[in-house]
């Protein structure tokens, strides 16, 4: 096992990565919580283990997210994310029902409890494989915009990705649903990692960033001419 | 590899981090790693309650500790138990039992069945490597087991795969430090 503590410690890097929008900024105000300033690693640039490949993506994905939430000033909605955690935390729930009630009331007379609680536990595992696999995908951004007007319900940018086990080309698909007229477009593309991260394994924004944009731009501005 | 800052009490940005991860992540991104290391654990509990349902045994798995059943079974095999109430349990039968206000389970042979018209039996075993019969490990006075101590009949096995356990149970530092590892491992590593 010292080889995963090794290979989290390379991952871990020296100092940073991307937020994932949820952490409180570097403290510039001097007020602020110390060990809190010093356990987030938010706004330092990225910097991983080149070749592991969940590293890679996860990285890639986060930087996506934090273009998305910065620059556009988008609103993260954590509906699907929320959808996961409470399955999981309800079949975390069944078994520990199954646990305690088997422990004040020994096997014979538990059966009918435990049986119960582990087929609702399966029921529930097999719930969760079928939301992740169609209802999630491989979406990791669900932003809102907000309407300006107020008027109109919000338009919904989705971001998605993929990164084949031990290849070097990284998918970003985002995809565009209207508010107003239901709508849905999609724009992707598809570039070797190698483009985004330099020899040491620190991610480039200098780099990556454009491509975000232009990603955002292109479905934005179909939307203007409409 | 240099330490970030010799003033204060700097957490380390540099070397082995393996913290590293989890700085990165959000609340709902956290919660969702101790739920992750739950569900591990939860789904490894499921199962084994699972088989305790399906067998009817409150220990459907056990490993064979001594060597008084040999040459059937050798210390360190694995057995799969059953103990289904409609099943009549016979001279020749090899079943598990627990004696009254022992722990460990014992694999012996069943030699001698009384059975009485409205099903109650009480029984006699010896390992089969044994010069005598269990009545030494019964407790004081107790002369005949009986269908309540049973905890099940081998139905199969599996050879060596118990030495795992039965080296687990010699050396327990081993067996924390092995549990604490993998433990560290899903709840510090970012999953994919």
């Amino acid at each position: 096992m010292a080889a995963a503590a090794a290979q989290g410690g390379r991952s871990g890097g020296s100092g940073g990565s991307s937020g994932a929008g949820g952490g409180s900024s570097c403290g510039t105000g001097v007020g602020r919580s110390g060990l809190l300033d010093k356990w987030k690693i938010d706004d330092k640039p990225v910097k991983i283990d080149k070749w592991d490949g969940s590293a890679v993506k996860n990285s890639l994905d986060d930087s996506a997210k934090k273009v998305l939430l910065e620059k556009y000033k988008y609103v993260e909605n954590f509906g699907l994310i929320d959808g996961r955690l409470t399955i999981c935390t309800i079949s975390c729930f069944f078994a520990i029902v199954a646990l305690i009630w088997d422990y004040m009331h020994p096997f014979p007379e538990s059966k009918p409890v435990l049986a119960l609680c582990v087929i609702s536990y399966f029921v529930m595992m097999g719930i969760l494989t079928i939301y992740t696999s169609y209802k999630e995908k491989s979406i990791f951004l669900v932003a809102h915009r907000k309407d300006p007007t107020g008027m109109d319900p919000d338009d919904i940018w989705q971001l998605s990705s993929s990164l084949k086990r031990f290849d070097d080309k990284y998918t970003l698909k985002l995809t565009f649903i209207s508010g107003r007229t239901k709508q849905q477009r999609e724009a992707e593309f598809t570039k070797s990692i190698a483009k985004f991260f330099d020899h040491s394994g620190t991610l480039v924004m200098d780099a990556y960033e454009p491509e975000i944009s232009r990603l955002h731009d292109s479905l934005a501005t179909e939307r203007k001419i409409k | 590899m240099v330490r970030a800052g010799a003033v204060g009490a700097h957490l380390p940005t540099s070397g082995l981090d393996i913290f590293g991860d989890l700085r990165k992540m959000n609340k709902r991104q956290l919660y969702y790693q101790v739920l992750n290391f739950a569900m591990i654990v939860s789904s490894a509990l499921m199962i084994w309650k699972g088989l305790i349902v399906l067998t009817g045994s409150e220990s459907p798995i056990v490993v064979v500790l001594s060597g008084s059943m040999e040459p059937a079974f050798h210390r360190g095999d694995l057995l799969f138990l059953t103990n289904f109430r409609e099943d009549p349990i016979r001279a020749g039968e090899i079943v598990v039992f627990k004696v009254e206000g022992r722990d460990i389970p014992i694999v012996h042979r069943v030699i001698k069945v009384h059975e009485k018209d409205n099903g109650d039996i009480k029984f006699l075993t010896k390992g089969d490597n044994n010069e005598v019969d269990d009545r030494g490990l019964y407790k004081e006075g107790q002369n005949w087991l009986e269908k309540k101590d049973v905890v099940g009949r081998a139905r199969g096995f599996l050879p060596y795969v118990g030495m795992v356990t039965i080296i687990m149970n010699d050396y327990p530092k081993f067996k924390y430090a092995l549990l604490a590892v993998m433990g560290a491992y899903v709840l510090l590593k970012r999953e994919s």
